[in-house]
């Protein structure tokens, strides 16, 4: 190609090439555009109607793990039943069946999900209750076994210390997991867990914890191991045969006392059987048609100090609902539409919650229903509870701040 | 003009006619910006092709192919499309501050023919204003009792596009005149954008919306030969009201300026041209912070056949200012052309240098121009 043409060539590409930078830096206002974003901060005292809470979404037995708490104002255990044993269990790979004659040792395999660190000398206090605990049992049902039945204790800290956190004496030990999990290892003899044909082998336990202070912790039961003694019938031979069997949990809750207060007017998130607040907005139609929520943040002042255990800091949600049924109000459980807060125990101080993600929903569906339902993020897994003041109390009620935008003044010269 | 080489064929002259003029999106059919355009109406188009434009302007009221005057298409033997293109590299000072930015544009699409006896027509778009900019402010506002700085990026991408019907004679060998309609169209797509340092808190606010326009003029031209090497021109137009449209209401009405012109052609010989032009447009019509103009501009071309030379400088005033008096701009502009395609195809390349200054804003502009022109 001659060099005229590669010039040409050149000077083609060259000019056509498509290139596209045209931000600047603007000195205002000579050369800047005649209209510009403003922001508008308010706060809309009144916004908040219809308030109330409601108590029961989360019950003791339904919650994942059992608390267990002796604290200044509040005593909770932890009650469990077993699966049954049995009468009578299969030696062999055939139908033919032996008796159960009586009971080696048991080991129970328990997990602390969650302590306060600062609490020292932690024990737990395992009792023999009655069979036939369930949902309706409540701790005054209790209160006599939890007295008089204590099948043993165990002083974890004391098990922690120990070399591989096991006391060959007892048989009980204790491991901790990267997740600070505490695995407990309880072994029982026959006399703390007897065996009784009759019940063919329930049981029916319960927890009761102690520290020098603070003790208040949130456990689960796994399995129990059962040794057991079998009279072997094969034939003409009538030796006892050791075996080992595995039962799980079939109801698990806790008890505690005193029950939770009345609302009065107040609202309240926490607490078991867990409580929510719901909450009607009114954000007027001119804000969320026309302008951009950059901000918004419910204001909830506190009418007691949050309650519970010191370490229980907890966090609640604001959720916003699919339709707005009162108390039954579905929620919308979308990461996008969910704003948190952080509780902490003891703690009086105004409560902010941000639920920009909540307003900035509703002004994209205007059909949604503006209602915020408040509930803790852990339901009935913590007896961590707050109130606050509804819009009855009018110099406390609930307020909500708005940050937007208006519209931009488009199409102006 | 410029005569074919005739040794391309045909095909590749459809082949690059399609490229070119498919190469632009229409909304994007828009002339070099300018900072000085923001707080006005825009930046107005040049109503030249790439070989008037080579030539500072001068010979644009000669020019077929420019859209500036009717009567040149009196000339017009048979059907010509032409289009082109350019890439501006622009500096600014301002307020000590420097921005290089750059912008590609198709400003100028045409078609025009004889249709029957001495009847030229033409139709075609070129840019009547670029509302194209994207500026950044940076700020603080108190909110909640707390400082809160921010970035807003404020932006325009779109232009009002100058849709021409055109039609000229001759009535004397020495006089052609012309006249044509303009429907002036076009929209912007706006957007706002705020971003506050603290995102966690105060989210991104980003807001926008297409602004349409519309409006409409006419205009009219004459040409006059006074001797076989002198030729004279003068044009007139004039354009309403230009309506901006958000959602289908107007938000805006701004008047247009009434506009008149002329230039003058002398050539001496077959193979080199001069020509002088200038213009006078009454933008101060169109409300505060604008000004009227007066812009001029002189050129010669040099040569024909293989590779013409152009060469031209121009001035005048811009519309739109921030200060008491207009803007300036002093450029000058250099090209030339090449047949192919036994001279059905004429590619046109530019070179234009422009410097504005005004109302404490300097800008300094590279334009690469880019035409190509087919005569099928």
């Amino acid at each position: 190609m001659r060099p005229g043409r590669i010039l040409w060539l050149a000077a083609v590409v060259g000019a056509a090439a498509c290139v596209e930078r045209a931000t600047a830096p603007a000195t205002c206002p000579a050369y800047c555009p005649s209209g510009s974003l403003t922001v508008v901060d308010t706060m809309l005292r009144g916004a908040v109607s219809r308030d109330s809470a409601y108590r029961g979404y989360v019950p003791a037995h339904h919650a994942g793990v059992m608390l267990a708490a002796a604290l200044p104002g509040i005593d909770s255990r932890a009650i469990f039943q077993l699966a049954p044993l049995g009468v009578r269990v299969a030696l062999g790979t055939d139908t033919t069946t032996s008796p159960i004659i009586g009971v080696d040792s048991l080991r129970l395999f328990m997990a602390i999900t969650r302590r306060d660190t600062a609490a020292h000398n932690l024990t737990l206090a395992l009792y023999r209750l009655p069979h036939g605990i369930d949902s309706n049992t409540t701790f005054a049902d209790l209160a006599g076994a939890f007295t008089d039945s204590l099948a043993k204790t165990v002083n974890i800290d004391s098990l922690l210390t120990r070399s591989n956190g096991k006391d060959t004496v007892t048989g009980d030990s204790v491991a901790v997991d990267t997740t600070k999990r505490v695995a407990v290892v309880m072994r029982l003899d026959s006399s703390q867990a007897p065996y009784t044909s009759a019940d063919s082998g329930t049981l029916a336990l319960g927890i009761r914890v102690g520290a020098d202070s603070l003790a208040s912790i949130a456990l689960t039961v796994d399995t129990i191991r059962w040794f057991v003694k079998v009279d072997s019938i094969h034939g003409s031979d009538t030796t006892l045969v050791h075996k080992l069997y595995t039962r799980g949990v079939t109801f698990r809750s806790f008890v505690f006392d005193p029950p939770p207060a009345p609302f009065g007017s107040m609202l309240a998130v926490g607490g078991v059987p867990s409580a929510r607040s719901i909450l009607r907005l009114s954000v007027p139609r001119a804000i969320l048609d026309s302008a951009q929520i950059i901000r918004a943040t419910l204001i909830l002042v506190p009418a007691v100090p949050a309650s519970g255990a010191p370490a229980d800091s907890f966090k609640i949600e604001a959720h916003t609902v699919l339709a707005d049924f009162g108390a039954k109000s579905p929620l919308v459980f979308d990461a996008t539409r969910t704003d948190t807060a952080l509780i902490r125990i003891g703690a009086t101080d105004t409560l902010s919650i941000e639920i920009t993600n909540l307003v900035q929903f509703w002004a994209s569906d205007t059909l949604a229903p503006t209602t915020v339902m408040l509930r803790s993020q852990a339901e009935g897994a913590n007896l961590a509870e707050i109130r606050f003041f509804s819009s009855a109390t009018a110099a406390s009620a609930p307020v909500l701040r708005l940050t937007y935008a208006p519209r931009f003044p488009f199409g102006l010269r | 003009m410029m005569r074919g080489n005739g040794r391309t064929g045909g095909p590749a002259v459809g082949v690059l006619a399609v490229l070119f003029l498919t190469a632009g999106p229409p909304v994007r059919l828009t002339a070099q910006d300018s900072q000085y355009g923001i707080r006005g109406l825009g930046t107005p188009g040049r109503w030249e092709s790439v070989r008037a434009r080579s030539t500072g302007g001068a010979f644009a009221p000669f020019d077929l192919t420019s859209p500036l005057m009717e009567a040149s298409l009196a000339d017009a033997g048979r059907l010509v499309a032409g289009a082109m293109e350019g890439a501006s590299y622009r500096r600014s000072e301002l307020a000590g501050t420097t921005a290089s930015l750059r912008e590609t544009r198709f400003p100028l699409m045409g078609l025009s023919g004889r249709v029957f006896g001495r009847l030229a027509v033409s139709g075609g778009f070129t840019t009547y204003l670029d509302r194209s900019w994207d500026v950044t402010i940076r700020d603080t506002v108190v909110l909640r009792g707390t400082p809160q700085p921010y970035t807003d990026e404020i932006a325009s991408d779109g232009s009002v596009a100058d849709l021409r019907l055109a039609a000229a004679t001759r009535l004397r060998s020495w006089l052609a005149v012309g006249a044509g309609v303009h429907l002036l169209s076009g929209s912007t797509r706006v957007s706002a954008t705020r971003r506050f340092d603290d995102s966690a808190s105060y989210q991104r606010l980003q807001q926008s919306d297409e602004v349409s326009y519309d409006g409409f003029g006419v205009s009219g031209s004459l040409l006059l030969d006074v001797t076989r090497a002198l030729r004279l021109a003068a044009w007139a137009r004039s354009d309403d009201r230009l309506r901006a449209r958000v959602g289908g209401a107007v938000t805006a009405e701004t008047d247009l300026p009434d506009m008149i012109g002329g230039g003058v052609r002398l050539a001496p010989s077959p193979s080199a041209r001069l020509a002088g032009a200038v213009a006078w447009r009454s933008w101060s019509r169109a409300g505060p912070g604008s000004f009227n103009t007066l812009s001029w501009s002189a050129g010669m071309e040099v040569g024909a056949g293989l590779g013409p030379f152009r060469l031209g400088v121009r001035g005048g005033q811009l519309p739109f200012g921030p200060g008491a008096t207009a803007p300036t701009e002093f450029g000058i502009a250099a090209g030339t052309g090449r047949a192919f395609a036994e001279g059905r195809g004429i590619i046109d390349f530019g070179l234009e240098r422009l410097q504005r200054s005004g109302g404490g804003l300097e800008e300094r502009v590279w334009t690469f121009l880019l035409g190509l022109t087919i005569r099928p």
